[in-house]
């Protein structure tokens, strides 16, 4: 009877097991089920977020952004072999190198955040009429957001549209979230993304709101986003009324000549239109820190370091000697400094609250370059107010300035190099405006290719990434590329 | 024994016993390990005489395997056993050190020569991409928790808590018959590990004490003398300058210019100052020291075996250091006349202290290899460490090592109990609770006043906290009949219960007040800190059914169902089975009387096993967190997969045994195993935001051979000589991707259809023109007809290709061993060998740069470098800041790997007669990977996937050890 009974027992305990299935479903606890994750106002608004803490990253604004614009250039070099980021500023670069493919995933992946909040924003509820504006607020940043990504991979690994009117290869055209297998789409060409760009931004315009909005994307950054895409594009009018709009009606104000070197340490500061938060005490990659671009530009103490990103001798030239221009103090004299080469360094980023000068959030967008965007479009539509816009900027920069009647494209394009060095536009203003750019003498000693960079050069765009092809076959290669 | 029943006794020394209350009708068992077991009737005799004689080569050993034991003639799997005491006095940490070489097929290498470094264990090739491929630990019959779960930037295995000493029996189960049983985590092999449990009869005690010292076993990366060094960097600037003639033009001349050059970046020594060389301060002759004390006894009806041992490891640079303290005690008695309990308690405590490995700031050996030159000074000339930077980064590392943090520390519990029950005649019940208990903690860091440290602040310490248990329940039945006298059947059946949690918690500040502080209170800045849970959890079905007729037919087949939390409800349940079979034909009538055989066997088996994915909640579709100003940032973490599955491994397996002579035996095996399934994170085109995909795509195989031979060539009473060797190849294939013509790029592998897991794929260097001194390439670029075009061309326009014949897969690779004894004296070594792999030396772009790092040291090879036109050498020109020098792949960096090893020399000398019959006792000396034969230029034990990087290479170790066992 015993044995009958403990036969039983075992039976029934191997029986017992199946209704045991809740034993087997287990969650995570450091991660949401997507299921629950994006239900509210508040889950779409956390969302948002995540678009800007991915840009913020060493591989996209930062550092990747301003290093393309400035390191191609002739404001800002490498100082020697052992500097920061050689491989930009010597132009060597290939399909096989991927690390300069990070940016195009980066930008995927924050296109894919943006499409991810747009498909699941019809069904969050709303009750309130703010909760409406919020509501649309947030579809027009994802879409703002999503132009501005786009506006950046045509930029990068799209020849100039000036070139050939956009008819050169640029970014696949993702719009909604896409398997694996959608996902492998041919390359559009140039003018297609900038189609795309324009069509994102004018959905976006009515939604987003007109008020100042720290570390996010508002009306006044999309606006001045078109500006600056119409004039890549070469659409000088739209740019002319888009950059105006913004001058005139939107609630920022240039910095003035005696705010000017504060500005840069101002988190929401005057004239800013976009900034990215990082936070100014870490030094982990997450918030850009270690490889971020503000840590080659570092000069450590003021005595014993020059940073590893240096001005060039032609930026020294223009500005650093003209004591009447605030922006002249941006360089830093390395005449002092006990490093044997006495090299000067840029001194424009401080450091948020000037805690870190390794720490800054970078601005993406600000007013000066509004002002800078109406005087170049105006120059080819009404050329006798672009002068204007310049002489407005200049009245904020340069003391006892008397206004010029006239104005030249080089004027402006000088103009450019000292309001927004560092900034990362240089190299595509160069191209843009079918220019060349030089870099021999002074402290230059980059070689051969590098010298001479026209905006035919194959390497102008950067090479889609060979191992990626191997999986993708339908991502065409960039001309002049190992495959 | 009085048989059937279970009154026993155990004879002395001298074979005397004695038995009371012996019916006269009983049958008296004799039998002892290793001898034939010899039954007789006792008819009434007050005395009776046994005499027994030896087995033959271990057949009827007793071997451990899945879910039970099997006499080893009878086991139609392929398994090998170790045995504890082969291995008791090889002066290692862990048991995967001192078994490699010793079971053909498994490889075993070190991941790094730190103490407590984690082994890499691969049995039979590997089947799996990413989900791991580390076979399955089961301890005394319980899978256990294992791998490496340290976080402190040093390798550190969970298996380092379990003291050899305290092993009985180690059993690797290689094929479908063998693991079968394991089911969803079998894919790999399975390693039974079974603890000392006493033996019944008198209490035996042993006391062990060793100690030794170990250094680096090999001589790694030989680079260029002062003079040398100074002469080719002198060269570089030289060839540089002749190539640029405007970088010299304000020096006047080029030596001036080569002067300058080679004084700013390799200067002279300067006066007074101190300069050593590097290898004298920064390592040290490491001591190990190691104390064990076992205790082992019964009587008729229970066993116990208890242990403590205390094993002090210290490691070559000063930072490193391994400090074991591990009890053990197990027992079982039979609590009545049908139900046997038992139960055992282990718990180790390790602390382990090391310094970052591979190419890191923090790792001793890549300074002293890479950065330290001979004109980098010690010490100025007031006697303080001179403390400046030629390059930036690195500073002289002696002063600030009792600055760096790196440690880990383990604490482990095992508490395991049983029943077993005889409920019929034949019918076992059997149940089993087992408890495994980690706690990790480990603190990374640098102090203040650490060059590293002010990176991230004033000093940086990052305190991680982990707590991983695993409850596992089994409970089986069990039923073994035989028949008629021939037919013999056992089934077994049951179900087991495992539930695996963890609980991981980080902290980490920065900015400390003060020299000398760890503890995170006295830091002022919070960098991260946060916890999480895991729990994964599975259920199973388990049964196996042997048949067997007149000890001549042999047939199993085992089945198992499991099911996993780690995969979406649809899919998460799995079958695992297999049928196996042996013939022994020694034993048919028409073998009876053939003399050159003792035994021919001939085994088979086909089977399934599978792999879980090492992701729990790989399948889900997941939201994660992030901080973006004063706010939440949420985002899509991963591209969810809800059909995602097991991986399958389908295995067969044949193999025929022949023993003859006495002496001889000889094992022949060939297997092949295919997964299919397999899961990967797949590369995805990043057009949909992510990089990689958790998929099952893609299938697998391997093909190998085994064989093994070993023969004992002298066997009397005096000497007894045996030797064994063993060889296996293994062949592994792509079968398919998850798309045709797919190909993954993991440098420097590829992965493609057609070819192996670890097949080179990288630029294919073809030297030097002997015109320039250029380094050539191929060009690499696929051709119509499939051929890639050979043209040499620069490496700028030098493709990627794939590189035929040349994979880690070696064509062979096993060992052999001799152990020889003569009286008191015996002498035991193990080699290992393997041949025909290539390694990829990662160190080539620090060290043979051609010149690009003219800061570094110089590899001794580059003294073969082109100088003059029409030298025919494979070592390019040295040029200063070399364009086509440093960081660049090519099969440059690829090696051939072969090496022989001799992994462990024992002599050992029996003392004991000299202390008559109370105690036994014996003085051994051993040591450990004393001779390496390779012609690589660094320790050839590189791990499966041939990729080397400046990991702390193997030690070299010599102890002297005494036993003592009191009786």
């Amino acid at each position: 009877m015993k044995k009958f009974i403990i036969n039983i027992v075992i039976a029934f305990a191997a029986l017992s097991f199946t209704s045991c299935e809740g034993f087997l479903d287990t969650e995570p606890t450091d991660q949401v089920s997507s299921a629950t994750a994006m239900l509210t106002l508040t889950d779409a608004t956390n969302a948002i977020n995540g678009l800007y803490s991915d840009m913020k990253w060493y591989d996209y604004y930062g550092a990747y952004i301003p290093v393309l614009g400035e390191l191609r250039a002739d404001d800002l070099q490498t100082k020697d072999s052992g500097g920061g980021w050689v491989a930009v500023y010597t132009m060597d670069y290939s399909s096989e190198q991927s690390s300069y493919f990070e940016l195009w995933n980066k930008c995927y992946e924050v296109i894919m955040r943006a499409n991810t909040i747009l498909e699941n924003w019809e069904k969050i509820p709303t009750s309130t009429t703010n909760d409406i504006t919020t509501k649309n607020d947030i579809k027009g940043q994802a879409l703002a957001t999503r132009a501005l990504v786009y506006f950046d991979l045509a930029r990068c690994y799209g020849y100039p549209f000036a070139n050939d009117n956009g008819a050169s290869l640029g970014a696949v055209i993702i719009t909604k979230t896409v398997s694996a297998t959608e996902a492998r789409k041919p390359r559009s060409t140039v003018a297609q993304t900038y189609n795309q760009v324009f069509t994102d931004l004018e959905e976006a315009l009515p939604l987003l709101s007109k008020s100042k909005n720290t570390g996010h994307m508002n009306y006044w950054s999309a606006r001045l986003l078109q500006a600056r895409a119409y004039l890549y594009t070469e659409q000088w009018g739209l740019a002319l009324t888009a950059a105006q709009d913004v001058i005139t009606n939107s609630p920022y104000t240039l910095a003035s000549r005696a705010n000017y070197v504060n500005y840069w340490s101002q988190e929401g500061g005057v004239e800013t239109i976009l900034e990215l938060l990082v936070r100014r005490t870490s030094h982990l990659d997450d918030d850009g820190g270690y490889n971020s671009w503000y840590y080659p530009l570092w000069h450590g103490s003021e005595i014993n370091s020059t940073g590893r990103i240096i001005p060039t001798q032609s930026l020294i030239a223009i500005l650093k000697n003209q004591t009447a221009d605030i922006r002249s103090l941006m360089i830093r004299d390395g005449s002092t400094s006990i490093i044997s080469d006495h090299k000067d360094w840029l001194g424009k980023f401080p450091g948020t609250g000037y805690v870190d000068a390794k720490m800054n959030n970078p601005i993406i967008m600000r007013l000066s370059e509004a002002y800078l965007i109406a005087a170049e479009a105006a120059l080819h539509t009404s050329p006798t107010t672009a002068a204007g816009f310049i002489n407005t900027l200049r009245q904020n920069r340069i003391l006892n300035y008397t206004n010029v009647s006239t104005i030249t494209l080089n004027d402006i394009l000088t103009e450019r190099r000292k309001e927004l060095v560092g900034e990362g536009h240089r190299f595509f203003d160069l191209m843009r405006t079918k220019n060349s750019v030089t870099r021999s003498g002074g402290f230059h000693w980059c070689t051969g290719e590098a010298v001479t960079i026209t905006p035919t050069s194959f390497k102008v765009c950067l090479p889609m990434s060979h191992s990626q092809r191997l999986i993708y076959p339908e991502l065409q290669q960039n001309p002049g590329y190992t495959e | 024994m009085i048989k059937g029943t279970k009154t026993a006794t155990v004879a002395d020394a001298n074979g005397s016993y004695s038995l009371d209350k012996v019916p006269s009708n009983a049958v008296l068992v004799f039998s002892s390990i290793g001898y034939q077991t010899v039954e007789i009737p006792v008819e009434g005799k007050v005395v009776i005489n046994a005499v027994l004689s030896q087995q033959a080569v271990g057949l009827d050993e007793v071997m451990v395997v899945a879910y039970g034991n099997v006499k080893k003639g009878s086991y139609s799997g392929s398994a090998t056993m170790v045995k504890g005491d082969a291995i008791k006095d090889i002066p290692v940490v862990t048991f995967e050190q001192a078994i490699t070489g010793a079971v053909a097929g498994v490889s075993i290498a070190q991941t790094s020569g730190q103490p407590g470094g984690m082994p890499e264990i691969r049995v039979r090739g590997f089947s799996s991409f990413n989900a791991g491929n580390d076979p399955l630990y089961v301890i005394d019959g319980i899978p256990a928790t294992s791998g490496d779960l340290s976080s402190a930037n040093i390798w550190s295995s969970t298996m380092n808590y379990l003291n050899p000493s305290d092993i009985e029996t180690i059993t690797i189960l290689k094929d479908a018959a063998a693991a079968s049983l394991y089911g969803s985590r079998a894919a790999n092999g399975v390693i039974l590990i079974t603890t000392k449990k006493g033996n019944t009869g008198k209490i035996v005690s042993t006391f062990k004490a060793s100690a030794g010292v170990s250094y680096f076993a090999y001589n790694n990366y030989p680079l260029a003398s002062d003079s040398e060094a100074e002469m080719l960097h002198r060269e570089a600037w030289t060839n540089y300058a002749n190539a640029n003639p405007s970088s010299w033009a304000s020096y006047g001349s080029v030596s001036s210019y080569v002067n300058a050059k080679v004084e700013q970046y390799y200067p002279s020594k300067k006066e007074g100052y101190e300069y050593v060389d590097w290898e004298d301060v920064l390592f040290r002759n490491a001591v190990s020291q190691n104390y064990e004390f076992n205790i082992s006894g019964g009587g008729p009806q229970s066993k116990v075996y208890a242990s403590v041992g205390y094993n002090d490891q210290q490691g070559v640079n000063v930072m490193e250091k391994l400090t074991r303290i591990s009890t053990t005690f197990n027992a079982e008695a039979q609590a009545s006349k049908h139900v046997k309990v038992g139960g055992s308690f282990q718990f180790t405590s390790t602390n382990q202290k090391g310094n970052q490995d591979g190419a890191a700031k923090d790792n001793p050996y890549y300074l002293w290899k890479v950065y330290l030159t001979s004109r980098w000074p010690y010490k100025d000339a007031e006697g303080n460490y001179w403390m400046e930077s030629y390059n930036g980064s690195y500073r002289n590392p002696v002063p600030n090592f009792d600055k760096q943090i790196a440690y880990s520390k383990q604490g482990r519990t095992m508490l395991k109990g049983f029943a077993e029950a005889d409920i019929l005649p034949g019918l076992k019940a059997k149940t089993i609770l087992s408890y495994d208990y980690t706690r990790i903690d480990d603190r990374f860091g640098w102090m203040m006043g650490h060059p590293n440290g002010t990176a991230y602040g004033n000093g940086y310490i990052g305190d991680r906290y982990r707590r991983v248990e695993k409850l596992v329940s089994s409970s089986t039945l069990s039923y073994d009949k035989t028949f008629a006298d021939k037919h013999h059947v056992a089934f077994m059946g049951g179900w087991e219960a495992e539930d695996d949690s963890q609980q991981y918690t980080n902290l980490s500040k920065s900015d400390f007040a003060n020299y000398g502080m760890q503890s995170t209170y006295l830091a002022a800045t919070l960098k991260e800190g946060g916890t999480y849970n895991d729990q994964s959890t599975l259920l199973s079905v388990i049964s196996n059914l042997n048949y067997d007729y007149d000890n001549r037919y042999f047939l199993t087949g085992t089945f198992r169902r499991d099911g996993s939390s780690r995969l979406s409800p649809e899919k998460r349940w799995g079958n695992f089975w297999s049928i196996s079979g042996s013939w022994k034909i020694t034993n048919e009538k028409f073998m009876k009387d053939i003399e050159w055989a003792d035994n021919i066997r001939l085994r088979a088996s086909y089977g399934t096993s599978g792999t879980l994915p090492s992701s729990l909640y790989g399948y889900m579709s997941l939201f994660s967190y992030d901080i973006y100003g004063e706010g939440n940032a949420a985002y899509p973490s991963n591209l969810a997969n809800y059909d995602l599955t097991w991986e399958k491994n389908l295995n067969w397996n044949v193999a025929i045994e022949y023993d003859f002579l006495q002496r001889f035996g000889i094992v022949a095996e060939y297997y092949q195993r295919t997964t299919k399934d397999l899961l990967l994170d797949a590369s995805v085109p990043t057009t949909t935001g992510f990089q990689t995909a958790l998929r099952n795509v893609g299938s697998m195989q391997n093909k190998g051979v085994e064989l093994s031979l070993h023969a004992n060539i002298i066997k009397n009473r005096d000497i007894n000589w045996d030797f064994n060797i063993h060889w296996s190849k293994y062949t592994n294939e792509i079968l398919e991707m998850s798309e045709k013509g797919e190909s993954i790029v993991s440098r420097p592998h590829i992965w493609t259809a057609g070819y192996s897991y670890y097949q080179y794929y990288t630029r294919k260097y073809l030297g030097v023109d002997p015109e320039n001194g250029s380094p050539l390439y191929a060009k690499g670029t696929l051709l119509e007809d499939g051929s890639y075009d050979m043209t040499p061309v620069n490496r700028k326009q030098a493709s990627s290709m794939i590189l035929e014949g040349m994979t880690a897969i070696p064509k062979g690779f096993g060992g052999f061993s001799s152990n020889f004894s003569y009286k008191n004296l015996s002498v035991s070594m193990s080699w290992s060998y393997k041949y025909g792999h290539y390694v990829w030396d990662n160190a080539l772009d620090d060290i043979d740069s051609d010149g690009y790092s003219y800061r570094n040291n110089i590899g001794a090879d580059q003294l073969n470098r082109w100088t003059v036109a029409g030298d025919d050498t494979n070592v390019p020109m040295r040029i200063a800041d070399n364009a086509y020098g440093g960081y660049y792949d090519s099969s440059r960096f690829l090696k051939k790997g072969d090496y022989l090893r001799l992994k462990n020399l024992t002599i050992s000398y029996d003392l004991t007669k000299v202390l008559k019959e109370k105690a036994n006792a014996r003085i051994y000396i051993a040591g450990a990977n004393l001779l390496t034969f390779s012609g690589l230029n660094f320790d050839p034990e590189v791990r499966d996937s041939g990729y080397y990087n400046f990991s702390m290479p193997a030690m070299r170790t010599f102890t002297i050890g005494v036993e003592l066992t009191l009786k």
